[in-house]
């Protein structure tokens, strides 16, 4: 475990490069000057110019980049070049609430996802499944804004049990994880569905039933352990999607959460806030791409990283 | 069936109606949910848009203030004088004020608050409406030690000698650029912020709310409220949500909604309105192709039915637009006819020209669904007379870029008055001096429209520089730098439950102090 740990780290390290420069190099080549997104419609040039002196914009581009590597190794982001706060602490401030959302719309999707995958395998072509399969559609076809605004009309407009949106009390954490969540319940729903069938007429789930096994030990033990290692691998995915900021979803229901920000960031040209935020992100997939494969191993013993 | 698994749907229903309760009744907090993003900073040294603007009004106080309607009167000084040249200022300042932190409020931190706003080091992206300050460019670029036109004369009174006259001055010093802030400057300052105003900051959540509560010493009189949160919202139908839900107070109405929510009497009931100082135009690059001629800009004029692109995509709410001075502004000429929607008249311009086949050209759109209507009506009347139109829909930054350069053949904007003045309008968007990043995108330069522009800025008779202001537009106005579309009135949501609030017609003039929530 620990060599894999290390081995992954050290993988990483190339890929995370890879990113910083990408990162770089597109804010350069994309059209929107940082400097006049800071002094706002009305301007003079000598503002201009000396603003581009003090952020080193007027440097060579290797210069600049070599700038900017340095801080990240000293575990400096730099400031934002729109409200002077430093980037370490904008992300420390919205990180976890984007991963409080994320959480929560996985949780979701498990919880419901799993469930009515295990429930429809179990009868294949009864109404549960029949039921998941329409839901299952709807789920993975709607775009993610969508559904959250339907949710809001339904749940906070009409029937009044819910506030729009927010961020703060247990409440305001429903409706956008239910929104977030909403396609990776429809899609777990159909991966548990097919990956449960195709166990359950596995030899040993016969011999499990033949032995006399109670039915909901046979699926929940036998069957569903087996059946959720192609299922971790899509969770895996969609978590870090998910922590990588749901901009839609953040947007949609004003939380305050890191996919906001960067989409701030881009709109304003705060180019040490998207290079820094971008960087984070990385590094956060790689984490939750390297607990995924861990998550494997636990699930499938035969499953081993050497 | 498992029986966690049957029992799921209820326990999530159960779940839901634990929560249900909303608490709009009772409360002492007016929530404003007009800005779309964050505010930068709560400093004043780093405001340059909107919603940090108006953040920082309700902190801070200025030597000026703008009522809601627009009128410059007295804030932190109680009057002035000026000389007769224009050149020097005596500002007499109120007795008495204190910070929020307690601390009393002197001429010195006046001089202070200019110093840091203009000294190099702090990164203040706007301070411009200081530059008129004797020597203020010098110290802003590191020439000079002080900021040589700005004395505090004793603990009352601050001298301020301008470079040239400049009538408009006091209305440059309510700016919230201009805002007033203690001698003791924290570091986190833009997040702690201590000012003289008449609320004080609770708690700012980024991308969530700003909340303050009333500052109960404030000089021009307590709000009635007890609390004011900036709440941020940044998808429009979400905030209609939680308009609707009585959870926010106050709401813009975006342009492309405004005629949907006129049209429900319900909804209507809730609207109110005051035209803003906003002109939305089609900046026609002066220097480019075609449009360098004169007569295809008026053929371009002509060839666009504005009345009905008002009335159909923006539901008539503006004013046509026969010049750059909005009609509540000293200057505007309610006598002048905006161009008339008249085809023929076009294409003979447009032959005169050379023109009569027509020509392509790029029109670009900053990313906004009320200026990708107005762009693609644009498009299809142009089409009439030959113009081709192609539509380059770029996001705002990339598109405000282009055009600042220079790139951009046409594009559709607007322009919102930072203070109430003509000179406002006339100056920075068509000045030659301010060609590409000072606003004029028109890359406009008649010498004689300048040396007009540039007497009214000195001229000290208000009469006098009305007329000046009148005949530069008109000036301008035949030689059509850009298409003239309207002024915009801007439409807000107010709940029934409110009382005392008026739409300001500049947007940092309204301060909440009068305004109250009545029981409901």
């Amino acid at each position: 475990m620990g060599a894999l740990l290390a081995r992954r780290a050290l993988l990483a390290i190339p890929t995370l490069f890879g990113v910083v420069v990408v990162a770089f190099l597109l804010l350069y080549v994309a059209p929107g000057d940082p400097v006049l997104e800071m002094v706002g419609e009305r301007a003079d040039s000598a503002t201009i110019n000396r603003l581009r002196k003090e952020l080193h914009l007027d440097e060579s581009l290797p210069r600049q980049f070599a700038h900017y590597t340095g801080g990240v190794l000293r575990g400096d982001l730099g400031r934002s070049f729109i409200t002077g706060r430093p980037i370490v602490r904008d992300i420390a401030e919205r990180f976890p609430k984007t991963l409080e959302l994320a959480g929560a719309a996985m949780l979701l999707a498990i919880l419901v996802g799993v469930s009515l995958g295990v429930l429809s395998a179990r009868h294949p072509g009864g109404w549960i499944d029949r039921g998941a399969l329409a839901l299952a559609y709807l789920g993975v076809s709607f775009p993610v804004y969508w559904v959250g605004l339907l949710l809001i009309l339904l749940f906070a407009v009409v029937l009044q049990w819910l506030p729009p949106s927010g961020y703060g009390r247990p409440e305001f954490l429903i409706l956008p994880a239910l929104a977030l969540g909403s396609r990776s319940i429809a899609f777990l729903a159909r991966m548990t569905r097919s990956s449960m069938l195709e166990v359950l007429s596995s030899d040993y789930v016969r011999t499990a039933r033949a032995k006399g096994a109670r039915e909901k030990l046979v699926l929940l033990h036998h069957a569903l352990r087996n059946a959720l290692v192609p299922v971790i691998s899509v969770l895996g995915l969609d978590f870090g999607s998910y922590l990588t900021g749901s901009i839609l979803t953040e947007t949609v229901f004003s939380w305050p959460g890191i996919g906001r920000y960067v989409v701030n960031a881009i709109g304003r040209r705060d180019l040490p806030a998207i290079q820094g935020t971008v960087l984070f992100l990385s590094v956060v997939f790689v984490a939750v791409n390297v607990i995924t494969d861990l998550a494997y191993a636990a699930a499938d013993p035969r499953i081993a990283y050497d | 069936m498992s029986p966690l698994f049957s029992r799921l749907p209820f326990v999530a229903l159960l779940l839901l109606a634990a929560c249900k309760g909303s608490d709009a009744a009772h409360r002492r907090t007016l929530i404003d949910a007009r800005d779309r993003y964050d505010p930068k900073s709560l400093d004043p040294a780093l405001s340059t848009d909107v919603p940090t603007g108006r953040a920082v009004s309700y902190l801070f106080d200025g030597l000026t203030r703008f009522s809601p309607d627009a009128k410059v009167g007295p804030a932190l000084a109680t009057r002035w004088e000026v000389t007769p040249d224009g050149r020097t200022y005596l500002f007499h300042l109120r007795a008495g004020v204190r910070f929020h932190d307690g601390s009393l409020f002197h001429a010195s931190d006046v001089v202070h608050s200019f110093t840091r706003v203009l000294d190099p080091s702090n990164k203040s992206g706007r301070p411009w409406p200081l530059y008129p300050i004797a020597g203020a460019r010098a110290f802003a670029a590191g020439r000079a030690a002080t900021v040589a036109g700005v004395t505090a004369l004793d603990d009352s009174t601050v001298r301020i000698a301008l470079d040239t006259a400049l009538a408009i001055f006091p209305k440059l010093l309510a700016m919230p650029v201009a805002a007033v802030v203690p001698a003791k400057i924290s570091a986190d300052f833009s997040e702690h912020p201590v000012g003289t105003g008449a609320w004080t900051l609770v708690s700012w959540q980024h991308d969530d709310f700003v909340l303050l509560a009333r500052n109960s010493e404030y000089f021009g009189g307590a709000p009635k409220l007890d609390s004011l949160m900036i709440r941020i919202i940044p998808e429009p139908s979400t905030a209609v949500a939680e308009f609707e839900s009585g959870n926010i107070d106050l709401l813009y109405v975006p342009e492309a909604d405004a005629q949907r929510w006129e049209q429900s009497d319900e909804k209507k009931a809730l609207l109110t309105s005051a035209p803003a100082l906003r002109l939305w135009y089609v900046a026609l690059n002066t220097t480019r192709g075609p449009l360098k001629d004169a007569r295809v800009r008026q053929a371009l004029n002509h060839a666009v039915d504005v009345h009905t692109i008002l009335d159909k995509l923006l539901g008539g709410r503006g004013h046509l637009a026969a010049g750059v001075i909005p009609p509540t502004l000293e200057g505007a000429d309610a006598a002048r006819v905006p161009y008339a929607y008249d085809t023929v008249v076009a294409r003979k311009l447009l032959a005169a020209a050379g023109y009569a086949k027509g020509f392509d050209i790029e029109l670009w759109v900053p990313q906004d669904p009320a200026f990708a209507r107005v762009a693609e009506s644009i498009q299809s009347y142009l089409a009439v007379v030959g113009v081709r139109v192609k539509l380059v829909q770029r996001e705002s930054a990339a598109a405000r870029e282009a055009a600042r350069n220079g790139q951009a053949d046409m594009i559709v904007k607007d322009w919102y008055a930072d203070y109430p003045d003509a000179e406002n309008f006339l100056y920075p968007l068509l000045h030659g001096a301010n060609r590409g990043v000072g606003g004029n995108v028109s890359f406009y330069a008649n010498p004689e429209f300048d040396r007009i522009v540039s007497l009214s800025r000195v001229e000290q008779d208000s009469s006098k520089r009305t007329a000046l202001y009148r005949q530069a537009d008109s000036l301008s106005f035949a030689e059509a730098p850009m298409i003239y579309l309207f002024f915009y009135n801007e439409l807000y949501a107010v709940q029934p439950w409110v009382k005392g609030f008026v739409v300001p017609t500049i947007f940092n003039g309204q301060k909440f102090t009068d305004v109250s929530i009545t029981a409901h």
